[in-house]
C-alpha cells in the first residue's frame, strides 16, 4: 500500500488530540506581537535609513568647523548638486520600501510571496550600495577639495616626497576600501541569516520551474 | 464593525482551527514551537482577514495563508532552541525498527514525514488534506505538471527514507 495513503487514513483521525481553542483563548491571540520575517525585515530597513541619514547628519550637528567647511563646500555646485540627489535618493527608496512592502500579501501564492519579500530586500540593498558608491566618490572629492582650499593640507601634501605621496593614497584608498567591505559584509551577514530559510524554500520552488 | 469583524473572525477559526493545528504538527517539532507557530498563523490570519472576500472558502483561504506562514513568514523563536524536541527529529530510522504492524508503520511515516524539507511537506499536508493538483499547484506557486513531478519524487524520497 502507498505509504501515504495510509498515513492520510490516520491524518484526520489524529486532530482530535489537538488543544482546541475557545472564542476566549482565540480573541486575545489576534493582538499579540507578530515575529513574522516581513516585521523583522521592515525594522531593518527602517534601522538602514536611520542609519545612513544620521552618519550623513550627525558631525553637521556636532562639529562647528565641519559646519563651517560644509558651508563654505556648499558655494561649489558640485557638492550641492550630490548633497540633492542624494537626499532625493532617499525618499525614492523610501517610496519604493514603502510600495513593495504593501505589495506583500500572505494570501499570495508561496512563489509570489517569497518573491515579493526577495525584492523588498532587493531595494533596501541598493539603497545600501548606493551609499558605499556614494562614499567611495565622496572621499577623493573631498580630499581634492581639501587641496584646493585647505592651505595646510595643501602644504603638507607639497612638502611630500613621490614616495610618501604614494603611501598617502594608498593609505587612503586602503583605508576607504577596507571600511566600505566591511559594511557590505556585515550588511550580507544580516541578510545572509536573516534569509537563509526563505532562500533555501524559493530555490527549491524555482529549481522546479527549470 | 471592527468589533463584528472580530467575531466572524473568531468564530470561524475557532471552527476550522484543527487546519491551523495539522500545519503546527507538521512543522514543528514540540509543543512550544506548535503554540508557538499556531499564534503566528492567527496574527496572519487575521491581518490578511479584511482582504477575504469570501468567493472562496474560509477553509481554503487559510490553507494558503497559514502554509505560507509556516513556510516563509514564521521566524523560529529564541526559546526553542532551548525545548526539548520529539523525538521525530531523529535521522537515521533503522531498518530492524521497521514494524509490520499499522502503528508502528504509522509513527515511522510521522518521523520520515519531518524530515522532508518545508516545500515537500507543503506538498504533503495538501495531498493529506485531500487538495487535487490544481490547489496544490495554485497554493505553491508552481505549475501543475510540476506539483505532479515534485509529489512524486516526495513519494520515492519517503520510500527511501522508510527503506533504506
Amino acid at each position: 500500500m502507498d505509504e501515504l495513503e495510509l498515513l492520510k487514513k490516520d491524518w484526520n483521525k489524529g486532530a482530535s488530540e489537538f488543544k482546541n481553542y475557545s472564542e476566549t483563548e482565540i480573541q486575545p491571540m489576534l493582538h499579540k506581537k507578530s515575529s513574522s520575517i516581513v516585521k523583522t525585515l521592515f525594522y531593518i530597513s527602517i534601522a538602514e535609513f536611520v542609519f545612513w541619514i544620521f552618519l550623513n547628519a550627525f558631525p553637521y550637528f556636532v562639529s562647528d568647523s565641519y559646519r563651517k567647511k560644509l558651508e563654505v563646500s556648499y558655494e561649489n555646485p558640485l557638492f550641492l548638486v550630490i548633497t540633492v540627489i542624494s537626499l532625493a535618493v532617499v525618499f525614492i527608496f523610501m517610496y519604493l520600501l514603502y510600495k513593495s512592502h504593501k505589495l506583500i500579501s500572505s494570501t499570495d501564492s508561496s512563489k509570489q510571496l517569497m518573491e515579493s519579500i526577495l525584492k523588498t530586500r532587493k531595494v533596501v540593498k541598493y539603497y545600501v550600495m548606493f551609499n558605499l558608491v556614494l562614499i567611495f566618490i565622496t572621499v577623493p572629492l573631498t580630499l581634492y577639495f581639501e587641496y584646493n582650499q585647505n592651505l595646510e593640507f595643501h602644504d603638507e601634501i607639497l612638502a611630500m616626497d613621490s614616495t610618501q605621496t604614494l603611501i598617502f593614497y594608498i593609505i587612503t584608498v586602503v583605508t576607504t576600501g577596507v571600511l566600505l567591505l566591511l559594511f557590505w559584509l556585515f550588511y550580507r551577514l544580516i541578510y545572509g541569516i536573516l534569509l537563509k530559510r526563505l532562500n533555501r524554500n524559493y530555490n527549491e520552488l524555482k529549481k522546479l520551474e527549470v | 464593525m471592527n468589533k463584528e469583524l472580530e467575531h466572524s473572525f473568531v468564530e470561524q477559526l475557532k471552527k476550522h482551527q484543527n487546519i491551523v493545528h495539522k500545519v503546527c504538527r507538521l512543522y514543528t517539532n514540540n509543543a512550544d514551537a506548535h503554540n508557538d507557530l499556531f499564534q503566528e498563523i492567527t496574527i496572519q490570519l487575521w491581518r490578511a482577514y479584511p482582504k477575504f472576500r469570501g468567493d472562496s472558502k474560509f477553509s481554503t483561504w487559510m490553507y494558503r495563508v497559514g502554509l505560507n506562514t509556516a513556510i516563509t513568514l514564521y521566524r523560529k523563536s529564541k526559546r526553542r532552541i532551548n525545548t526539548q524536541e520529539f523525538d521525530t527529529v531523529e535521522f537515521k530510522i533503522k531498518a530492524e525498527e521497521y514494524d509490520d504492524t499499522e502503528e508502528q508503520q504509522l509513527k515511522l511515516l510521522y518521523k520520515a514525514v519531518h524530515q522532508l524539507n518545508d516545500i515537500e511537506k507543503a506538498l504533503v499536508f495538501l495531498y493529506l488534506e485531500d487538495k487535487d493538483y490544481r490547489e496544490i499547484s495554485g497554493t505553491l506557486g508552481i505549475s501543475e505538471v510540476n506539483a505532479r513531478v515534485k509529489m512524486n519524487r516526495v513519494k520515492k524520497k519517503l520510500k527511501t527514507i522508510l527503506n533504506p
